[in-house]
């Protein structure tokens, strides 16, 4: 925008109000910017501001304040203007700030939990599940550090989904050392539903889901980005993403592509050998508007990952894992740091591509279509004798192909209802180069699934009942592991039907309840059924069963939510889940002699379990400036049936953090000092007989965060510098089956910086 | 409502044709498990003559449920062997020796021999190309009689370096096991 044209056409007025998106309550002290005149504003206490000398013509409008996300609009300036501004809080805060499912706009009387665009940039370091770790109860289960994958509420792998834009992603989900093939720096969000069952989602599921969402394209017709750069000082990491976008007249775009590479990690006391990582994810998203009640997306993201597994982790026999259980420092350890990564490793590489259309002939009809197909390579590389290491021991191919059409309906009395149907084919193929028997066989699954939906949404209630039915047809070739080597083949059918239920009430502005009943059921797991063979790493023989039946899980929640004089914020959910047939691995009397030394043997058994526990959070807005916020999370797994705990369920934690925020200093705007603790419990609801060695002491740790934003003069800079684990501490933590090798992480600093241009 | 009717029927006739499933799943190819040991014999050839005694520990099925075959020996007191190891893979045919492999990487492997005889006598007989010891040959001298077992244990990417490990004590060793088999003996 060209400056100084005729003087009058720079005495525009403009004036306007900021104020939070959800309560409309007005945001005072934020600071406004128009980036091409290099003017801006400070709100007043009435959330009012005003830039009385503007120049006519188009302007990119920053809008930034403590707590809420950093907003850019764009308009057009012609004569004397007033404009609303709306800002949402940080979710970090918004969780507390509660009244939780009235802040979403989908209708859930699910409780979520949400990681933001803020949030997500201010942990650019981590993998996916690490990354939500410290929201309430969410937890994850580790091999290392580059391993891991969420839990929530106690349950993992195949009992959660995960939906990357909305595909339940199809990948080896089965073993513990399988983490999600997905980049969180690609989405804009990701939500954790602590549900009772995802009755629109098809896929195995006892209530949880995690939803990634990618970022929406700005309504921008210029080119614009963001780039995200971390350096981190353990494992001397570094990671760069950038996102491009841009919005035409009716095609919309963006790419967003990650690179990171890290070297071997480091405990407190020594370097953890082969734990280097490396990765490079893409994504594209195009956008199509064919006419204003049609529009089509196609969404591609591709994740290859190469990742180092703790070299002192790969063992042989029982003998060898005791020996390692009174090793001070695991063997093999290096004196030296590298970049490295030989076996034991995996490499995944695991691609997506979304067809998605929708049609809305009237406002109250909505129909989608969607087609996506994902495919997902692991090779797992194992430490092998006469050259083998560079074979995969494990080398799986699988194929998924997606079909679902949608029918949403909305009816003037505030009734909704959605229906839908999906099919889903997996075909999985092992490789035949590994040399080694397969650990899961071939299959191919069909599924057919129908669901409807109906909920009603007033201003104090919401009410939502579903019901869903899916059909399981699976075809299997499996090797025999007794001599001679045959084929064997299964077939299996599953018909499951599952029904949820919930209702949440507002009793006033500042109390808010809801209840969830569901009724949900999952098929047994391939490995469950079939797995058969030594599973390196934990030098325990798995043994599947195919005569499992599936599990059915009757899951209830309470949840309250509110607050106190506006001072004290607070949200708890209480969850209590009965699962019949509850399939876990059963460790054996039996020690099984083979030429290698004798293993212990586990099968795969069926009980009934409960699970209940409750996560708290509670925020004390101590002034406008210093907050704290603390979170627990208790959980106890049983085997009702046996009386005996359940194995692998998360220890009960204390986080708490304090905030001290400041809107400007100097340059610097959103300035915030950010003290951490973490204090995580022993597990002692186990008994010795369930583990090889008794569970890690109960651990603390500290950590330190400072941020801030500034403005240059067209590109809004955002960095931070975080400090994990501040004393160094040397831990082992119950969830993380390195733990049996190695301590966990010691200190690492992280920075980074966040550059929207 | 009628056009809306319409796109409904349109839209599920659009998914019936993903609704068969006539997928035929091939066989999967069975892996020729070339690095699994099977078998292991250690050839005790008297030093001064008299009769080999061979010890035999056989497991077909490598990780499965099958039991091992184990070969139960008597030795001769107070006497000296030539120790030879040969490991086999006999899950194919024919069967690949797997001692090959051993001799070529040397360096990463050692055998280690713990026995419940107090007056026997294990020396390693062959080295690696750094002049330490593997233990496809030993020499090993037999006390007077009784009755104890024989484990041999091998271990790959050990610390050969590590404090007594040249001598044969596993204790420092370190790396993973490939092999560790016991023999019941008597010496008579």
């Amino acid at each position: 925008m060209p400056v100084g044209l005729l003087a009058q056409t720079c005495e525009v007025k403009v004036g306007g109000r900021i104020q939070d998106g959800s309560s409309s309550e007005p945001i005072a002290y934020a600071n406004v910017f128009f980036k091409e005149a290099l003017q801006g504003a400070v709100s007043d206490e009435e959330g009012f501001f005003e830039l009385p000398l503007l120049c006519r013509g188009t302007y990119h409008v920053v809008v930034s304040h403590i707590g809420c996300q950093t907003k850019e609009f764009y308009l057009s300036v012609y004569q004397d203007t007033v404009m609303v501004f709306e800002l949402d809080h940080n979710s970090q805060l918004l969780d507390e700030l509660a009244i939780s499912s009235t802040l979403i706009s989908e209708t859930t009387t699910q409780e979520l939990v949400t990681m933001d665009a803020h949030a997500i940039s201010q942990n650019t370091d981590k993998n996916i599940a690490n990354m939500l770790d410290n929201l309430a109860g969410v937890s994850t289960l580790k091999n290392g550090n580059n391993i891991a994958k969420p839990i929530v509420n106690g349950l993992y792998g195949n009992r959660l989904i995960l939906l990357n834009n909305g595909v339940a992603q199809s990948g080896q989900q089965w073993g513990a050392d399988h983490s999600p093939e997905i980049d969180p720096l690609a989405a804009d969000k990701i939500t954790v539903i602590k549900g009772v069952g995802a009755l629109e989602y098809q896929g195995s599921n006892l209530g949880s889901v995690i939803l990634v969402t990618p970022h929406k394209i700005d309504n921008e017709p210029h080119l614009h980005g963001k780039a995200r750069y971390f350096f981190e000082s353990n494992g001397l990491g570094n990671g760069l993403n950038i996102r491009l976008q841009q919005h035409l007249e009716k095609l919309a775009w963006s790419v967003v592509g990650t690179a990171k590479k890290k070297g071997d990690s480091r405990a407190s006391d020594y370097y953890l050998t082969n734990t280097g990582s490396s990765e490079g994810d893409l994504a594209l998203q195009l956008e199509y508007a064919h006419n204003p009640l049609w529009k089509s997306e196609v969404y591609i993201s591709s994740f290859n990952a190469r990742l180092g597994v703790l070299r002192g982790a790969h063992i042989g026999n029982l003998t060898d894992l005791e020996e390692a259980l009174t090793r001070e420092k695991p063997f093999y350890t290096q004196d030296q740091f590298s970049y490295q990564i030989t076996s034991p490793s995996q490499n995944v590489n695991h691609h997506l591509l979304k067809l998605h259309t929708k049609f809305v002939p009237h406002e109250d009809h909505q129909f989608d279509l969607t087609y996506a197909t994902q495919w997902d390579i692991r090779k797992e590389f194992d430490v092998r004798r006469g050259g083998r290491s560079d074979i995969a021991a494990l080398d799986l191919n699988q194929m998924t192909q997606f079909v679902e059409g949608k029918y949403k309906r909305y009816f003037s009395n505030d009734w909704e209802l959605a229906s839908g149907m999906q099919f889903n084919r997996i075909d999985n193929v092992n490789s035949t180069s590994t040399g080694i028997l397969p650990l899961i066989p071939d299959y191919i699954s069909f599924e057919t699934g129908i669901f409807v939906l109906a909920s009603k949404k007033t201003d104090q209630m919401t009410f939502e009942l579903g019901g869903r039915y899916d059909y399981l047809d699976q075809r299997v070739a499996a090797i025999s592991i007794s001599l001679p080597r045959e084929i064997l083949r299964y077939y299996n059918h599953f018909n499951n039907l599952s029904a949820a239920s919930g209702f949440s009430y507002s009793f006033s502005k500042f109390l808010n309840a809801s209840y969830n009943l569901g009724l949900v059921s999952r098929n047994p797991a391939i490995n469950e059924l079939y797995s058969n063979g030594l599973h390196q790493g934990v030098s325990g023989i798995e043994e599947g069963d195919p005569n499992l039946k599936r599990e059915q899980s009757l899951k209830n929640t309470f949840s309250l939510g509110g607050s106190l004089n506006q001072k004290i914020l607070f949200e708890l959910l209480y969850y209590d889940q009965r699962i019949e047939n509850y399939i876990f691995l059963n460790p054996q009397d039996e020690l099984r002699a083979t030429i290698r030394g004798s293993f212990p043997v586990f099968k795969y058994t069926q009980a009934t379990a409960r699970i209940f526990g409750f996560d708290v959070t509670s925020t004390f807005l101590i002034s406008d400036q210093l907050n704290m916020v603390l979170r627990s999370s208790f959980l106890k797994g049983t085997d009702i049936q046996n009386e005996r705990p359940l194995i692998y369920m998360p220890s009960n934690n204390l986080f708490s953090t304090v905030n001290y925020q400041m809107p400007q200093v100097g340059n610097w705007e959103q300035v915030e000092f950010q003290i951490s603790s973490k204090y995580v419990f022993e597990q002692k609801n186990i008994l010795p007989s369930q583990d090889f060695t008794r569970p890690p002491e109960g651990y603390h740790l500290v950590g330190l965060k400072i941020s801030g934003e500034r403005q240059l003069k067209n590109n809004r800079l955002n960095i931070f510098l975080r400090i994990d684990n501040l004393l160094n501490v040397a831990y082992r933590d119950y969830l993380n089956r390195q733990r049996y090798f190695a301590d966990d992480l010691g200190i690492n600093f992280v920075t980074g910086v966040n550059l929207n241009f | 409502m009628k056009s809306s009717n319409l796109c409904v029927m349109i839209c599920w006739s659009c998914l019936l044709p993903f609704t068969g499933c006539d997928d035929e799943l091939k066989d999967p190819v069975i892996p020729n498990e070339e690095e699994l040991i099977t078998t292991l014999t250690y050839r005790l050839i008297p030093t001064e003559g008299g009769e080999t005694v061979v010890l035999t520990y056989k497991d077909l099925d490598g990780d499965g449920p099958g039991e091992a075959i184990v070969s139960v020996q008597t030795l001769s007191a107070l006497t000296s062997y030539n120790g030879v190891l040969d490991l086999l893979n006999e899950s194919q045919s024919p069967s690949s020796s797997i001692t090959e492999e051993i001799e070529e990487e040397a360096i990463d492997h050692q055998f280690f021999f713990e026995n419940t005889f107090d007056d026997w006598q294990i020396q390693y007989a062959d080295t690696d190309f750094n002049g330490q010891p593997i233990g496809l040959s030993t020499l090993l001298t037999t006390g007077v009689n009784g009755t104890g077992s024989l484990t041999i244990t091998l271990r790959h990417e050990p610390d050969k370096n590590g404090t007594g490990v040249g001598s044969g004590d596993m204790t420092l060793a370190g790396g993973e096991t490939d092999i560790a088999v016991t023999f019941l003996i008597s010496v008579q």
